[in-house]
């Protein structure tokens, strides 16, 4: 029997509501995602003539086809019309006609999703102001994502007497660090930065980066956390960090998520430990598509997965000339 | 030495690597080279069956006016690239015949082949193979770099565009400097091509599993694109069958499944994009003509075009950096696109000896 778009919704909404450091059974989460699947397998042309294609039955929640983040930049991937959209998120570092384009019917699910994430990842301890360095934008998920979590954009960091958090892309906090700036804060302050695996080409390794941060903004590596989100989910992930008390860069799977690694030369899962591109299933993209597959390298590790920047020499090179 | 001497010694090293039971073909097929081991015989075969005394003559012929003897600089310099054997054994051969010592930086990505040639020309002529030093050092190097280019009379560089113009920048300024920067390659096919047609593409396709600057990324077809396309892909399956894709490394991987299922998805809602893949075939057909570039390893793009004038616009983004342009039928519509090279489909990787390598002589600017 296909469930309706509010008793869907409102399944996910108590796996949610469970909170992010939860589980969920995999019976559980399976019955839930094949729901989903029914259902945006009927309101979702282009994904429903991609499923056709494949021509694969969907017996587990493993099954269901996924989409390739370049779809969103190509199709209308929507189970409703996108007349409707409260929100429409682009994807950054294209022109407007060729970004990908996630349009929402209702952020009920991603507001619900993302706030206590990031609470559990941030605030272990005790909440703080959110400091983000990122400017609003009607069509930037990670803008919205910090007004949903309480974050204010402030356009220029300044001195401050209590802990913060601060919240910047990798990109932009280079940036700033090339500039020279230099601001200690309070101890307790904590910073998430984000991106710098989008392009497959990051400004500067992950280490290297945090070391800046502790450096320049007195923020120990304790206290540094990464978050991997996308123009094209409605969930975020983040290292663990600041949960174990120890630098990690294992991020965890909240209840209402499922992230697989894909050997990239078979198509199927990748054995535990085998590097290979995130595959993600996110039952909060209840009015796109449930199963994304994204363009990133990882690895599934005992609790969770990490992500691998690129790996130094590894592009083919001959004397062939390929374009980035 | 008499340049005569010097060509038979080169001759009688090639034969070796081609003749049956050759150790150096052994130990080529069993080194990490990358390749599969059927690519490597190939591609011994590619590489050495062209240097032939006949070749060599009418290289000298072309080049050097009629001289018989020929002199060169003192000492080149010789920045390999890539792990295509052919440019980086031509280069030693050429020093070789211009009585040159040659210092040769071995490429981060071939330490197989210049090696094992070196020592197959040492057991034929150690006096000639004493004129070949070979070094290996970190492409950031700067230091190991200036060394040897402080000592160089001549340069010759195959890299990226980066890497020629930062070498250049460090030869000394009275050294002979020849650059050959990254480049690509494609066919254009006309109506009427023949079914077999297919196969030849395959093959330049296929071949240093798309590696060379003169791997085609895409076919323009003036008709039937589609059928072309279709050929295509059942010709590049059945080479994999004789001659597998080698080893390759995540992010190549990664690169291929990346571009196949972006197509892929979009093949099943577009009717003018179509994807026909398998273990060592990827063949998109795209209706769209702007040039597309390959990420390599035998994916290829087929698209709908019979206009030169088309084509032309489409590559324009790529002047100056077009090596070869495989067309058929064999006539002279594609001279005007500023290709280096343009052949018959089928031998786009077979450049002759004596043919000039991006537009530039081999020997004549460093002839003493």
């Amino acid at each position: 029997m296909n469930k309706t778009v509010d008793q869907l919704t409102s399944e996910i909404l108590a796996l949610i509501a469970r909170g992010p450091l939860a589980s969920s059974s995999d019976a559980e989460f399976d019955a839930l995602a094949r729901a989903i699947f029914l259902f945006q397998y009927a309101h979702n042309a282009p994904y429903r003539a991609y499923c056709d294609r494949l021509q694969r039955p969907v017996h587990h929640w493993r099954d269901i086809p996924a989409v390739p983040t370049s779809a969103f930049k190509d199709f209308t991937l929507t189970c409703f019309p996108p007349a409707q959209a409260v929100a429409e998120f682009h994807t950054s570092g294209t022109t407007r006609a060729q970004c990908g384009k996630h349009y929402f019917a209702t952020l009920a699910l991603y507001d619900a999703s993302c706030r206590p994430n990031f609470f559990a990842h941030l605030f272990p301890d005790q909440p703080l102001p959110i400091w983000s360095l990122v400017p609003p934008s009607p069509h930037s998920s990670l803008a919205h994502m910090i007004t949903a979590i309480g974050g204010s954009f402030v356009p220029q960091l300044e001195a401050v007497h209590t802990p913060v958090c601060i919240v910047a892309t990798a990109f932009h906090l280079v940036k700033l660090f090339d500039q020279g700036f230099r601001l200690p804060l309070p101890a307790g302050s904590r910073v998430m930065e984000t991106g710098g695996y989008k392009g497959r080409s990051r400004e500067i390794p992950k280490r290297e980066l945090y070391h800046l941060i502790t450096e320049r903004l007195g923020v120990p590596p304790t206290h540094i956390v990464n978050e991997y989100g996308m123009t094209e989910l409605s969930t975020q992930f983040y290292d663990e960090t600041m949960l174990i008390g120890r630098p990690s860069d294992l991020k965890r799977v909240p209840p209402w998520a499922r992230v697989l690694i894909i050997d990239p030369q078979t198509s199927q899962e990748a054995p535990p430990g085998q590097p290979g591109l995130i595959r993600i299933v996110d039952l909060a993209n209840l009015g796109s598509v449930v199963c994304v597959q994204t363009d990133d390298l990882g690895v599934a590790r005992p609790g969770g997965f990490e992500i691998l920047g690129r790996a130094p020499g590894a592009e083919v090179r001959g004397c062939s000339l390929v374009a980035e | 030495m008499t340049t005569s001497h010097v060509i038979h010694s080169l001759v009688a090293a090639a034969a070796q690597w081609l003749a049956p039971h050759s150790p150096w073909r052994a130990r080529a097929v069993a080194a990490d080279t990358g390749f599969s081991p059927a690519m490597v015989e190939e591609i011994i075969r590619r590489t050495f069956a062209p240097l032939t005394v006949a070749a060599f003559e009418q290289l000298l012929a072309r080049e050097a006016g009629g001289r018989q003897e020929l002199r060169g600089p003192k000492l080149i310099a010789h920045f390999l690239a890539g792990n295509i054997p052919a440019p980086a054994i031509n280069s030693i051969c050429f020093g070789l015949l211009l009585q040159s010592h040659n210092v040769v930086k071995l490429s981060g990505r071939d330490r197989v082949f210049p090696a094992l040639f070196v020592e197959s020309l040492r057991a034929v002529d150690a006096a000639l193979a004493a004129h070949v030093e070979l070094q290996d050092w970190r492409r950031d190097d700067r230091t190991a770099a200036r060394a040897l280019l402080a000592r160089a009379d001549a340069v010759i560089v195959y890299g990226t565009d980066e890497t020629v113009a930062t070498l250049r920048q460090l030869a000394r300024p009275d050294a002979t400097f020849l650059g050959y920067g990254h480049k690509l390659s494609f066919g254009i096919v006309g109506g009427g091509w023949p079914a077999d047609l297919a196969v030849s593409a395959a093959e330049d396709v296929c071949v240093y599993d798309q590696h060379g600057c003169m791997s085609p990324h895409v076919f323009y077809v003036g008709e039937r694109a589609r059928e072309f396309a279709a050929r295509l892909a059942a010709a590049m399956a059945e080479y994999q069958q004789r001659i597998p894709l080698g080893r390759l490394s995540l992010e190549a991987a990664a690169a291929i499944a990346r571009l196949r299922g972006a197509y892929e998805f979009r093949a099943a809602f577009d009717p003018t994009v179509a994807v026909w893949s398998g273990p060592g075939h990827v063949v998109i057909f795209e209706q769209d003509t702007t040039f597309a570039t390959s990420c390599l390893n035998r994916v290829v793009f087929v698209k709908p075009s019979g206009q030169i004038a088309e084509i032309a616009a489409a590559v324009r983004p790529w002047a100056g950096r077009i090596s070869t342009i495989g067309l058929w039928p064999l006539d002279g519509r594609a001279d005007a696109l500023g290709a280096h090279r343009v052949c018959a489909i089928g031998q786009m990787q077979r450049p002759q000896l004596w043919e000039p390598h991006d537009g530039q002589p081999n020997l004549a600017a460093l002839l003493r």
